[in-house]
């Protein structure tokens, strides 16, 4: 453990060096991404500055919601940055090099590049998220501890699907495109799945857990998420680990190492 | 002519070699639509105006938007910052073809093949969830602010890839450029929502003459601001034309093509 960690701390390092590496880049690509937020907040603000609920959730709400979406989607795009970048690994057939080290391989092509542009994103955030959760009525103690609960279940659904976009990048050298669909079912997630018209709802909460990874953390904070859904979350998180873990497994057997 | 035409029928081969990823990205683009059709949906469950919109009318402009959208953003010239990076560029130059010419035809196969699969999706959607669309109205007047749109965005594009004579660093001006599109050209709201100091800020700026003004005016919601929007729309894309041909000769003379 405190050889992966010695590892995990060195890579994040050299990925670290490499944004001050594109300083110019890296600036314009934060400016776009607050640019991008402060906008989707202001589209937000004119949706109810003709009306004061929308599915009975007010602004401070939806806002507590969209801002936890932002929260999880950086997180898991900070953290796993490195899955894309995995499909030239294949490509090349350098996958063997990563295979031969003496380190599990997730360390260098799951975690091997935290995106610190992310990670710089995380304090406007969580100071967004403590400044309109205390306008919201009704949020305990054991509420916020949920909540910070909830983040961390849908973060080990994040790592399952990143894990599975892995061994599809190895049986398929697929990668980019599954990626983004999963970036953009995630993104349904940025207003209350409540929003949804059935089965579209229905498919977002059982069968893509969307609902489950950006929108249960807020409904436990809000206090709105009954006993069944709660249940389903932990359900869910570890089921997708086990059948993640499971398809790379079958993956790294069916490896013939294609490029070189 | 010929060579431009069998140009556009290779690209719209080209989709269709890649089938699953062509597929996968319909699919990412159909993913976007929902999350704003279906939150303006739900803010009209309970009202039957928004502002000077009715719930027939605002949604006919978001499926006509994103329609229009689907052609006028069609871009194939993203491409040419990283083939000027490359240095790949020298290849086209070399061959006996117009650049400008060349692209133009790139893109119009892209935006060909853009709309058709948007003409689906949206009808797809009006269908399933019953949406009540109104009448069309001004084709004349929508086809002079069209075709300003499609050209504004192509000379835009250009401006933004040419940057690739002075900086490596295309992407992320694109980034910033591509959120600024989907906020200030109304792919979320209507900008006429806005309160009027904010929407004649927007109307000196590009974006609203991409798609926004086009299916204001096909839906019929001409304002006071006609003439103006009318000129102004003449004026940037003469601007972003000078603009984008002086950057083209001006980089041509600074550029030099390494590694090939």
């Amino acid at each position: 453990m405190k050889h992966s960690l010695k590892i995990f701390f060195y890579l994040t390092k050299l990925s670290l060096k490499t944004i001050f590496q594109n300083k110019i880049g890296s600036m314009f690509f934060i400016i776009g991404k607050l640019i991008r937020f402060v906008f989707f907040v202001f589209f937000i603000y004119i949706l109810f500055s003709q009306t004061k609920l929308i599915r009975n959730y007010n602004f401070n709400q939806i806002i507590i919601f969209y801002l936890t979406f932002n929260l999880i989607d950086t997180l898991s795009q900070a953290l796993f940055r490195e899955v894309y970048r995995f499909r030239p690994l294949i490509l090349s057939g350098n996958f063997d090099l990563v295979l031969t080290k003496p380190h599990h391989p997730f360390l260098k092509i799951l975690l091997g590049g935290v995106d610190f542009l992310d990670v710089f994103l995380f304090i406007p955030y969580i100071g967004l998220i403590i400044y309109f959760g205390l306008k919201i009525p009704n949020i305990h103690l054991i509420s916020v501890f949920l909540y910070i609960l909830f983040i961390f279940n849908s973060l080990l659904i994040t790592t399952a699907f990143h894990i599975a976009v892995l061994a599809f990048g190895i049986l398929t050298t697929s990668v980019d495109h599954i990626i983004f669909i999963y970036r953009d079912l995630m993104s349904v997630g940025r207003f209350p799945i409540d929003i949804y018209k059935s089965p579209v709802r229905e498919i977002f909460i059982f069968f893509i857990p969307t609902a489950v990874v950006m929108t249960f953390p807020a409904k436990i904070l809000l206090g709105i998420l009954t006993w069944p859904f709660f249940l389903w979350s932990f359900f869910v998180s570890l089921l997708s680990l086990f059948l993640a873990l499971r398809l790379w497994d079958f993956a790294l057997r069916k490896y013939q190492s294609y490029g070189g | 002519m010929l060579k431009y035409w069998t140009v556009f029928k290779l690209t719209i081969k080209e989709y269709f070699v890649y089938r699953l990823n062509f597929l996968l990205w319909r699919l990412r683009v159909f993913l976007s639509y929902l999350v704003i059709f279906f939150i303006w949906l739900t803010v009209f469950e309970s009202k039957t105006n928004f502002a000077s919109y009715n719930k027939a009318l605002l949604l006919t402009y978001l499926l006509i938007s994103n329609l229009i959208s689907s052609f006028v953003l069609g871009t194939r010239t993203a491409d040419i910052g990283a083939e000027i990076n490359s240095g790949k560029i020298i290849n086209l130059l070399l061959k006996p073809i117009s650049f400008f010419k060349y692209y133009l035809t790139l893109d119009l196969a892209d935006k060909f093949l853009n709309f058709f699969c948007a003409f689906f999706e949206i009808t797809l959607l009006v269908i399933i969830f019953k949406i009540p669309i109104i009448d069309l109205k001004n084709p004349l007047l929508f086809l002079i602010f069209f075709i300003n749109g499609v050209a504004i965005s192509f000379f835009l594009s250009l401006i933004i890839s040419f940057l690739g004579f002075w900086t490596t660093e295309t992407w992320a001006p694109r980034f910033i450029f591509t959120t600024l599109i989907f906020f200030l050209s109304g792919a979320y709201f209507p900008l006429d929502l806005l309160p009027f100091n904010l929407y004649f800020f927007f109307l000196i700026s590009p974006f609203p003459y991409l798609f926004y003004l086009p299916t204001k005016i096909l839906i019929g919601k001409i304002d006071q601001l006609i003439y103006f929007q009318f000129i102004m729309s003449f004026i940037w894309v003469l601007l972003s034309y000078k603009i984008s041909y002086k950057m083209w000769v001006n980089g041509n003379k600074s550029f030099s093509f390494f590694g090939r």
